[in-house]
């Protein structure tokens, strides 16, 4: 491979991640609009964004809403994801399409659904609306997941336990679950952030009290009116920034152990 | 009859009775999958069917919604500025992504690394950022402008709330997706190949050309499929950073809920776009095989 080909490739990564770290500087600004390069620095939108209830609330809900629907999903994509690689039943092809119907359809037509549905049930503006909501979006994410990893487990360390006189939850208990933990917990994680991160539909239905990060993110930007955003975006940047990390961390010592012990 | 054979077939030959129907529901396979079927039916197909339902009868029975959708220069306008921009940012997303895939997938070692971190971390950032990231860099008192300034030209153009700005920020948004989609495809492509073009005879251009291109084209379809609907449905960085009069027809589907109060009109653009999206799809799945996209 060609050097000029690496160098076009490094120049592309640059500028992909590049211009996201214009929130940096901007965030410690005392500009109270998008100005840069900024006039001056502090940490009065740190301060604000940690004291101010429009801040904080909406962090909170968007934890509680993403916890409820990584739990919700878990619970209801785990066991589908079980019946699809180990079962072969009537309707299955149906049961996969609604499955990951949700990944299919856009946003912002659920955004619309969800604002009638709800409306006539009263869940709208309530964070159990959201999690509900958020949860057929997570289920797919969960599915894809977990399935991937079924496909390749080796089934005979269960008959194996099934010989040894496991009941079947006992099997689950103590050889099946531990062996897919990390699939586990990866497709938990997958579906804690697919919630986190959904703008559209919390913008529709969550109301105030309820309101998500991404929803007041979207409403301050779009009302130009608080500049404590960017220090909002920084810390989302540098959460992002620190599980890579952390992962390549992990990595590395794993490399320099040796194996098995 | 049929159905009467398979039913008692799963209650392992039991006769056909209460019993052989309770011991087939609480075997494995329903047990697992009719908490998630249930739950989906409720929370999931019911409000997209009130779409449907809305599409249809909202404020009257019938399609009047779509007839005024189709004969509304205005709404005819929206769908084919949607599907342009969604063109061009595919385009754009993939002439960026393949050398970042291409050099990752090929070369490996610190540079793959390097390449795979930038491009997980643009991946993992929330959209809500790096479009806060553009209005700061397109914004009247930004870099940009600012550069431009200095210099001459005066008065600088207007680059924020353009369909410009919406659609080159989407198209940065979405390479992450479309190098992800390139490189799963890439790194199955065995070295041999290009070794075996080299040996014989051909030019790194020409082997690429011939031998590398055709084999990546699944990595690109993906990506692309991926890329042309998520574009289609795209309503947060149009809104914040696009034009409020050029809108694409997810921002569309927003003004007619919001502003507008038509839930009618709005749900018969939303089974527009949803129309097209599951077109898309049906012809990814016939040709590939729904579950490979996001593999």
């Amino acid at each position: 491979m060609s050097r000029s080909t690496v160098i076009i490739a490094v120049i592309v990564a640059i500028l992909l991640a590049g211009p996201m770290f214009i929130v940096v500087p901007m965030s410690f600004s005392t500009a109270p609009s998008l100005e840069f390069p900024p006039p001056g620095y502090w940490l009065g939108y740190y301060r604000r964004f940690f004291s101010d209830p429009n801040w904080t609330g909406p962090v909170l809900n968007s934890f509680l809403i993403g916890l409820g629907t990584m739990v919700l999903a878990m619970l209801l994509g785990a066991p589908a994801s079980f019946a699809l690689v180990r079962y072969r039943f009537r309707l299955r092809a149906l049961f996969r399409l609604i499955v990951m119907m949700p990944l299919i359809v856009p946003h912002i037509v659920m955004a619309l659904g969800y604002y009638s549905y709800f409306g006539s049930l009263g869940l709208v503006q309530s964070m159990t609306g959201v999690i509900l909501a958020h949860a057929c979006l997570s289920i797919p994410v969960v599915v894809l997941t977990l399935t991937s990893a079924l496909v390749n487990f080796d089934r005979r360390l269960e008959n194996a336990a099934a010989n040894l006189g496991a009941r079947p939850l006992t099997t689950f208990r103590l050889v099946t679950f531990p062996i897919l933990r990390p699939a586990f917990f990866v497709a938990a994680l997958f579906a804690f952030i697919h919630s986190f991160d959904e703008a559209v539909i919390a913008i529709f239905i969550s109301g105030r009290d309820s309101a998500t990060l991404p929803r007041q993110m979207f409403n301050s930007f779009q009302m130009e009116a608080d500049p404590a955003i960017s220090a909002a975006s920084s810390l989302l940047l540098a959460a992002v920034l620190a599980a890579l990390g952390a992962q390549f961390a992990a990595r590395l010592v794993r490399k320099q152990r040796p194996a098995h012990s | 009859m049929a159905l009467d054979l398979t039913l008692s077939r799963s209650a392992q030959g039991r006769a056909w009775s209460a019993a052989g129907w309770a011991s087939a529901l609480i075997r494995p396979p329903f047990l697992l999958y009719a908490p998630a079927s249930l739950f989906l039916a409720v929370f999931f197909l019911a409000p997209l069917g009130l779409v449907i339902w809305m599409s249809v009868s909202e404020p009257t029975v019938g399609f009047d919604n779509y007839a005024e959708f189709f004969a509304s220069k205005y709404d005819l306008n929206v769908l084919a500025r949607t599907f342009q921009t969604a063109l061009i940012v595919t385009i754009t997303s993939l002439v960026f992504a393949y050398p970042v895939a291409y050099v990752a997938a090929r070369k490996g070692g610190a540079v793959g690394s390097f390449l795979l971190g930038i491009v997980a971390l643009s991946f993992w950032t929330s959209f809500l950022v790096r479009t806060y990231a553009w209005m700061v860099i397109l914004g009247a008192r930004g870099p940009v402008v600012g550069l431009l300034v200095a210099l001459g030209v005066n008065p600088p153009p207007r680059l924020l709330f353009t369909t410009f700005a919406a659609t080159f920020a989407m198209a940065h948004m979405l390479v992450p997706f479309m190098v992800l989609a390139l490189y799963a495809v890439m790194k199955r492509i065995d070295e041999v190949y290009m070794r075996a073009a080299a040996s014989l005879g051909a030019r790194p251009l020409k082997a690429f050309l011939t031998v590398y291109l055709p084999q990546s084209l699944p990595g690109v379809l993906n990506g692309a499929t991926l890329v042309f609907i998520t574009c289609l449905g795209f309503y947060v960085t149009p809104t914040l950073i696009g034009s409020p009069q050029d809108k694409m027809i997810a921002g569309r589907i927003g003004q007619q809920i919001e502003q507008l109060l038509e839930f009618g009109a709005a749900s018969a653009t939303s089974m527009v776009l949803l129309a097209a999206a599951v077109a898309l799809f049906v012809i990814y799945d016939r040709l590939f095989g729904i579950e490979k996209m996001w593999r």
